[in-house]
């Protein structure tokens, strides 16, 4: 290969490694800079004294505490409804599932993995629409909003599961089992312990997906200005609509940059909590046999 | 040799351990069998979602069927005076802001990937720029658009006139959004190249660029293949960008400059809307047809990662 | 001498495995308290007749058996693939030790005290008993007393493989069957583990699979030489 070319090779890609990552830098920047004029107790309780919004005395109008809270309580609910199936489905697919069934469920956990978050939002509010013929009670809110998410990452949590599972050496289960133990007792006090590492990432990747996404939520029940659900069919704030609704309209600088607050936020949260699984999935990757990286 | 023996011939009084055996087992079977049958339902209760998504989707878009068929409808314009529900200009818009966004992200994460694998730059420095990448993947859509409304709109208003709001606009923040995915996808297929056969070229002189392309992009052709088809299913499914930067017009967009509306978006518009109108059912149809091109997209993904075994 | 009683019984024994026939009509009586060899050239079953012997060959989805396994245990004959036996229970009292030793991600303690509570066996003080009394037969009890709650897998080969077999015995198995237990080991450990065994088969029967023609003559008391398929 001549000169040329080989120089044109590493430069290309040395110039697109170096501009995305000066891209990321430039984002992250701007966004801690426009935050900055906001970045005290005001932004996230607004006018009202901290003491007294936390204990839900009195509500926050001004500030992100709302929109905090709903995120954590959605998020919360979610991973409640979608973790014991998602573990126990991705549980069958790596112990118990013959290679038919792993083969067809494992289709449609992939589809459901790479479906548009809109169409799960759509799902989720075409649901409730159907019910509230029948049950009145059931309007668009926290738990319609949570039980949507739940499905949205229901795929992640199985997946993650079952790759927890089969990543471990296959002498591991075999021998537990020639102690006398069943599937069961073996899962229980040898495998899950094992896996810990990989089951945590996944739980804290699917927990991260769930705090950012915005399109399912916009249809099952968040809305831009309510304060805290108090029961489960109530809307709710939600930091990611919070971002969406103030790009779209904002009244003043002061909103605007709690908008890019807001932002820096969300991105703190995810980021960290992606980036606390790749930390776990590192530090623990030990052959589970040898005790060794 | 003797003397460690005298332990071993003194058998110390105890009742044999499985003797206490059958009281125990016989609840912990049932609560057993309980919990595999639980896990089976777990995995059958995914399957029926899918099937049951599918099936919803069908059932409501069903009544704009009957007055055109489906394909009709994927072509005809937006005209609700004229009755025409055609959701053919959304069509349009998702693959504009779609292909475009896969145009621009696709070379610059393969770059990306082989200055992470290829040994293009010293180690340290790819050791520090891996997990801007990963960290990348924690950015939220939602943020993506924020910020592109507020930095990169004013700058494409300026340059090219008009409000901003356009296929561009759109394309270059959903390239950045799907980058990330791409790049780790394509460095983990080039990791997966045998370490043997690298060594291989290196013993016989080959450069880092010669390795590149007569060896890593071959072989990890079937992986870079299955991330370019995962980054399009994202980006064919991403709403918030092509809600907030893409404009949302309804008519068929002629340039890059103008404005559109994606199938994903549509829906999130048409939302509020009267339940029982044909406009509420256009979205259904929108809904069936990502769901068929995601579907498609990812069948096809999976077959490229299982050749790659 | 009295002629050995017998404490399994093989009879006409066929395993397939996906197509491949790996055992074939197997006849064969194992002589309890003493040390049984099975020998063979590689690929010819050796390690799927031990594999049937505690029912772990099951766990394999394409596995056929057929045939008739009998155990001589509490004074009768019980057929191990009767629908009452508890399989769990069978592999607690036909214990196996691997080729590889594979103490489990935990400590040494630990590892010893799982079958117990597999078994319900949870107060402390029987566990620590039957732990103690397990490292002392297999020769262990010395060398790690004061580092029991350290990861197991920090031990050396032969220190894992003998604690692979105490945890075998702190169930009081009745037949132990062993496929290679010292290929993976240099010769002192194999030594040490030597002579654990012919301590052992005055307790409990002894089903050996190996390579070794030395080790088949130091110490097997009964010799089968599989049958070529």
């Amino acid at each position: 290969m001549n000169p040329i070319s080989r120089f044109l090779i590493k430069a290309a890609s040395i110039f697109s490694a170096l501009s995305l990552t000066a891209l990321v830098f430039f984002l992250l920047s701007a966004l801690f800079i426009k935050a900055l004029p906001v970045m005290d107790l005001r932004l996230i309780f607004g006018n009202t004294p901290p003491l007294e919004a936390l204990s839900g005395v009195k509500p926050v109008f001004d500030g992100l505490f709302p929109a905090i809270c709903g995120t954590l309580l959605l998020v919360f609910l979610a991973v409640v409804l979608a973790l014991p199936l998602g573990m126990a489905a991705g549980i069958h697919l790596a112990l118990f599932a013959g290679p038919h069934t792993r083969r067809w469920i494992g289709v449609s956990v992939d589809i459901l993995a790479g479906m548009p978050s809109i169409l799960i939002g759509l799902l989720g509010f075409s649901v409730i629409l159907i019910l509230y013929r029948h049950f009145p009670a059931i309007t668009p809110g926290l738990l319609p909003a949570a039980a949507s998410l739940a499905c949205l990452i229901l795929p992640y949590l199985i997946r993650g599961t079952q790759q927890a599972l089969t990543t471990l050496p296959p002498e591991l289960f075999r021998s537990t089992l020639a102690l006398g133990a069943s599937p069961v007792q073996a899962l229980r006090h040898v495998l899950l312990p094992a896996a810990r590492p990989g089951l945590t990432g996944c739980i804290l990747l699917s927990i991260g997906r769930a705090a950012e996404d915005t399109a399912v939520i916009l249809l099952t029940g968040t809305v831009a200005a309510y304060g805290l659900p108090s029961g489960f069919f109530d809307p709710f704030e939600a930091l990611p609509f919070f971002i969406y609704t103030t790009a779209a309209e904002y009244n003043s600088p002061r909103e605007l940059a709690m908008g890019f607050a807001a932002s820096l936020i969300l991105v703190g949260l995810c980021g960290g909590l992606f980036g606390l699984a790749a930390l776990i999935r590192k530090t623990f990757l030990r052959n589970p046999l040898t005790g060794k990286a | 040799m003797a003397s460690f023996f005298r332990n071993t011939e003194k058998k110390i009084p105890r009742p044999h351990p499985q003797e206490k055996e059958f009281s125990r087992r016989a609840h912990a079977v049932a609560g057993e069998k309980f919990f595999t049958s639980l896990c089976g339902f777990s995995a059958l209760f995914t399957f029926g979602l899918v099937l049951f998504l599918f099936g919803f989707l069908a059932l409501f878009a069903f009544p704009l069927f009957k007055n055109g068929g489906y394909f009709l409808l994927l072509t005809t314009p937006w005209q609700p005076l004229s009755g025409k529900f055609g959701i053919g200009p959304m069509i349009a818009g998702t693959a504009a802001i779609s292909s475009l966004a896969i145009l621009i992200a696709f070379p610059l994460s393969l770059g990306a990937a082989a200055f992470c694998e290829a040994d293009f730059a010293p180690r340290p420095i790819v050791r520090w720029i891996r997990p801007v990448f990963q960290l990348m993947t924690g950015i939220p859509t939602v943020v993506y658009g924020f910020l592109a409304v507020f930095l990169l709109i004013p700058l494409l208003r300026q340059a090219l006139g008009g409000s901003g709001f356009s296929i561009l606009a759109a394309a270059l923040t959903l390239a950045l959004l799907v980058s990330p995915t791409m790049i780790l996808f394509f460095s983990d297929a080039f990791r997966a190249v045998s370490r043997e056969d690298v060594r291989t070229l290196v013993g016989l002189g080959a450069k880092p660029e010669e390795r590149f392309i007569y060896l890593l992009l071959p072989q990890a052709r079937n992986g870079i293949l299955a991330g370019l088809l995962l980054a399009c299913g994202r980006a064919v499914g991403d709403t918030l960008i092509a809600l907030m930067l893409a404009g949302n017009s309804l008519a068929f967009p002629a340039s890059c400059t103008e404005p559109a509306r994606t199938l994903t978006a549509h829906i999130a518009l048409v939302m509020a809307s009267d339940t029982q109108s044909p406009e509420f059912q256009s979205i259904f149809a929108c809904g069936l047809t990502l769901y068929f091109i995601t579907t498609l997209l990812i069948v096809l993904c999976r077959t490229r990662i299982q050749a790659r075994r | 001498m009295p002629s050995p009683k017998t404490k399994i019984r093989i009879e006409n024994l066929s395993v397939s495995y996906k197509e491949n026939r790996v055992l074939s009509h197997i006849h064969l009586d194992i002589p309890e308290k003493a040390v049984t060899a099975i020998t063979g050239p590689s690929g010819v079953g050796k390690s799927t007749l031990l594999l049937a012997l505690n029912r772990l060959l099951e766990t394999e989805h394409e596995a056929r058996i057929s045939g008739k396994i009998t155990l001589f245990t509490q004074n009768a004959w019980q057929d191990i693939h009767h629908p009452h036996t508890d399989v769990f229970a069978l592999r607690q009292k036909i214990s196996m030790v691997f080729q590889k030793p594979n103490p489990l991600p935990m400590g040494i303690f630990a590892n010893l005290a799982l079958p117990l509570k597999l078994r319900g066996i949870r107060k402390k003080k029987d566990v620590e008993e039957a732990v103690t009394q397990a490292l002392m037969q297999a020769r262990l009890w010395e060398e790690v007393r004061h580092r029991l709650r350290e990861d197991a897998r920090t031990l050396s080969g032969g220190q894992q493989q003998r604690l692979c077999i105490a945890r075998s015995l702190v169930m009081q198995p009745e037949v132990l069957l062993l496929d290679e237990p010292t290929s993976s080991l240099d010769t002192k450990a194999e030594t040490a583990i030597e002579n654990l065994l012919q301590e052992l088969k005055k307790t409990c029967t002894l089903v050996l699979v190996s390579h070794s023609r030395r080790q088949v003559a130091d110490l097997a008391d009964f010799e089968y030489a599989m049958p070529n398929v």
